[in-house]
């Protein structure tokens, strides 16, 4: 029966125009990806007015591609420069620019381009096959389980870097500056300084433009003569067959872990590739490679990205509920194509839906063919002496925080976080612990918040609720593990 | 120069300046934005997307129509866009619930009292839902356990200061009960929070509504508006009114100008948004979103406004979010 529907879908899919859309909807999402501040969603809010003309199933076609298309296009500054394109790059950019400065950049593309491949494939399978069952998981996860969830992230984001203290200051203060604007809850604004630019909170966009590449481009003026152009040999641009082994399991474990936080309406790319890359790094023989240039660790983290990206398209399309801002752009569409999203979507628009899944498919191997040739050209780039491209990626770093917003504001706050992120630099403190804790600021807060509200004040919610209680216990386990281990190492060290 | 040829060219300029108004009656020439504060894909999005669609398609307005989205600062980033461009003949600005809550919490003068009203373009009723499997089967069941138990009763809903948390303080105010309501990020958030089964309560827009009574995942306990639906599936969800508690509320969305704007080119423009909210097109869309056009246009739009600004100021007053 699925399989059927599935044909069908691949039917509606091979007509020349359909197959052209799709290609241009995922070339647009690989550039758009690729620019920092640009997201797909904005990318694909931009397009919507053009698919006006286009048959709705033609139009979401080219959407979807724009969605999963940015989260292959997010890699390549992430590795190149270290500006991540979107929030759920950053942990690309955490080994994958190591990568890059050893001379692997190429093989970091290339790994991310599979890893994300394989996972968007998979993922797919499960749009298909499971959305019905994974719908209705969705739904057993709210405001405890996501509130534990977030704190798991920053448990497990106070462990990157080298020291626990340093790690746990930039985390502080990424939680610091999601304070900032209007308190989730009532609606009460707090921390603005009457200044407009801060009513709704400081945006991620700026925050990561700034300490990642302004940060390096400022830091890179104080060493200007020492750094020398990044040697890349022809055959340094390929994987090889050790790194292959080491990224096969840990495209598997990233690829699962975001399916999973995909389809909760509440979590997102970005903690499901955080999750991923930490869990990677518990399962991995060498984890001292992590954050050092670890191919397995830019493996998860992509391979996750890419099925979260993906899995929110399942409580949309099972639900009617948006499970990222890509997927709410979708839902617009959808509506203004004259079509009403809702729990029914799938039997009353089953070509259209099937359509759109076949087209996943075909639009996951666009981008392989796309990315493949590309990573070693791309790599190429960072022949070029660093003096000549601090420039550009000024130049995009802050085009692409004015295109965010339109509004300059922004542009001064990404320089007041590239000042941040300098001194960052200075006294080595990480900067992803800062930036994951201001994602994970605001799920925090909101949730713990709301599940008080839901469970009239009491906590008693987070132990009878089972997903919850697993989730507590998880956290539980990684606590004692950090303090045992921290006395372990104490007791050999003297 | 005589007092006899001064007449004569002041004659002549005013047969310049009145002839151009005669003849294009005021169209502004040039791409037209029209800003929006929400983001991509959020109802005022949609609508002024529909909209502006309709005009160019149908050729109501020939200057091409661009929708920017200026998000950020609960609409702030798009209001003080188009606040800052007095007299400006090119650049609408979208009235969403937000521009007239966000200075009434931050405390700031009303946007509402320096725009020029153009057009109310599109209401939603909204349906008070609860899950299938609860208890409650009427409205008068639903306030009756809020009566005997207060604030335990929970509803899931928006942004605290947004429509829903303002239609919960409405009802509560109405009814005379205290309910428990949980904001969440966006609409979407909260659904998810009902569908799973965590609350008692929320409010849904009527085609949100109908999709999960649909589905037979929640029952429809009120409308609240003057008079219930038509559609078959919904006609027998009576109004908050027949129930006896008189809680009306419809979300509403407008068009409004620049300060200063030239007052023959608002009128151009509530005719032409007239004209569009007239066309099949428009009607099409609103039966499938189930949403309604009570067209007011210019100064009737004006009151229309500062009525519903004071509704605004009175909730949020009451819930305690008014800055003074």
């Amino acid at each position: 029966m699925v399989l059927d529907m599935l044909m069908q879908g691949f039917a509606t899919c091979f007509t020349l125009e359909n197959l052209s859309f799709i290609f241009l909807g995922v070339l647009i999402g690989q550039i758009v990806g690729a620019l920092p501040g640009v997201g797909p969603a904005a990318g694909m809010a931009l397009l919507l007015p053009l698919t006006f003309g286009l048959e709705p199933v033609t139009a979401i076609m080219m959407l979807a591609g724009i969605m999963y298309g940015g989260q292959y296009g997010g890699t390549l500054t992430s590795v190149l420069i270290n500006v991540p394109g979107e929030a759920s790059s950053v942990m690309t950019a955490i080994d994958g620019h190591q990568m890059a400065r050893a001379g692997r950049a190429g093989a970091a593309l290339s790994i991310a381009a599979i890893g994300s491949f394989l996972a968007g494939i998979s993922a797919c399978l499960a749009v298909a096959f499971v959305t019905p069952l994974l719908s209705g998981f969705a739904l057993r996860f709210n405001a405890p389980e996501y509130f534990l969830l977030g704190v798991l992230g920053l448990v497990a984001a106070a462990s990157l870097g080298s020291s626990p203290i340093r790690a746990l200051i930039a985390a502080v203060l990424g939680l610091m500056i999601g304070l900032v604007g209007t308190d989730p809850l009532t609606g009460a604004p707090r921390l603005n300084f009457d200044m407009p630019a801060l009513y709704e909170g400081i945006d991620f966009i700026p925050v990561a433009i700034g300490v990642f590449g302004i940060a390096e481009v400022l830091s890179s003026l104080e060493r200007s003569d020492e750094v020398a152009p990044i040697r890349t040999r022809l055959r340094d641009m390929w994987l090889t067959s050790e790194e292959w082994a080491q990224s096969r399991l840990a495209i598997a474990r990233g690829g699962l872990i975001g399916l999973f936080v995909g389809i909760m309406p509440g979590a997102g790319a970005s903690v499901a590739s955080l999750l991923a890359y930490l869990n990677e790094r518990k399962f991995s023989r060498h984890p001292e490679r992590f954050g050092k240039g670890a191919i397995d660790g830019v493996a998860a983290a992509e391979a996750a990205n890419n099925s979260a990206a993906h899995g929110a398209l399942i409580p949309m399309l099972a639900l009617g509920i948006p499970g990222s801002g890509s997927t709410a752009v979708l839902l617009a569409a959808l509506i203004l194509h004259g079509i009403q999203p809702g729990p029914r979507l799938m039997t009353t628009e089953a070509t259209l839906v099937w359509g759109l899944i076949a087209s996943m498919f075909v639009g996951n191997v666009f981008l392989l063919i796309i990315n493949l040739p590309l990573a070693p050209a791309f790599a190429a780039l960072l022949r070029v002496r660093y003096v000549y491209l601090a420039p550009g990626i000024l130049v995009l770093s802050l085009v692409g925080a004015y295109a965010a917003t339109l509004d300059m504001g922004t542009v001064w706050m990404c320089l007041f976080f590239g000042v941040l992120g300098w001194l960052m630099i200075r006294f080595e403190i990480p900067r992803p612990p800062l930036v994951l804790a201001l994602v994970l600021a605001q799920l925090v807060e909101m949730s713990v918040r709301q599940t008080l509200l839901l469970s009239f004040g009491s906590l008693d919610i987070f132990i009878q609720r089972p997903i919850s209680l697993a989730l507590l216990l998880l956290i539980g386990a990684m606590i004692a593990m950090t303090i045992v281990n921290t006395i372990r190492r104490r007791r050999v060290a003297p | 120069m005589n007092s006899r040829n001064m007449a004569l060219m002041g004659g002549a300029f005013l047969a310049l300046t009145f002839g151009a108004v005669a003849q294009d009656a005021k169209a502004p020439t040039g791409p037209i934005e029209i800003t929006v504060g929400a983001g991509a894909g959020g109802s005022p999005d949609v609508i002024v997307r529909t909209i502006s669609k309709i005009m160019n398609e149908n050729k109501i307005v020939e200057n091409p129509i661009v929708v920017q989205n200026r998000t950020g600062g609960g609409h702030s980033n798009a209001y003080n866009y188009v606040l800052g461009k007095p007299g400006d003949q090119n650049t609408l600005l979208t009235l969403a619930s937000p521009v007239f809550t966000t200075p009434i919490v931050q405390g700031t003068p009303s946007v509402i009292d320096q725009t020029v009203p153009i057009a109310t373009l599109v209401q939603s009723e909204l349906v008070l839902l609860t899950p299938a499997n609860s208890p409650y089967k009427t409205l008068q069941d639903f306030i009756a356990a809020a009566k005997e138990n207060p604030g335990r009763i929970r509803i899931a809903g928006g942004a605290s200061g947004g429509n829903d948390h303002l239609v919960t303080a409405l009802l509560e105010q109405k009814a005379g009960i205290k309910l428990t309501y949980v904001p969440h990020e966006s609409g979407g958030a909260a659904r998810a929070t009902f569908l799973g089964g965590n609350v008692e309560g929320h409010f849904g827009t009527l085609s949100e509504g109908l999709a999960v009574i649909q589905s037979g995942d929640a029952r429809g306990l009120a409308i609240l508006s003057e008079k219930r639906r038509p559609e078959d599936v919904i006609k027998d969800v009576p109004t908050a009114k027949e129930q006896g508690v008189d809680v009306v509320y419809l979300q509403f969305w407008g068009i409004g100008g620049p300060p200063k704007m030239d007052p023959a080119l608002a009128a151009w423009w509530a005719d032409k948004f007239k004209q569009a909210t007239e066309t099949p097109e428009w009607k099409e869309y609103l039966t499938k979103t189930m949403q309604i056009t009570e067209f007011h246009g210019l100064d009737d739009a004006g009151t229309y406004f500062k009525r519903e600004q004071d509704t605004f100021r009175e909730l949020l007053t009451s819930v305690g979010l008014a800055k003074k």
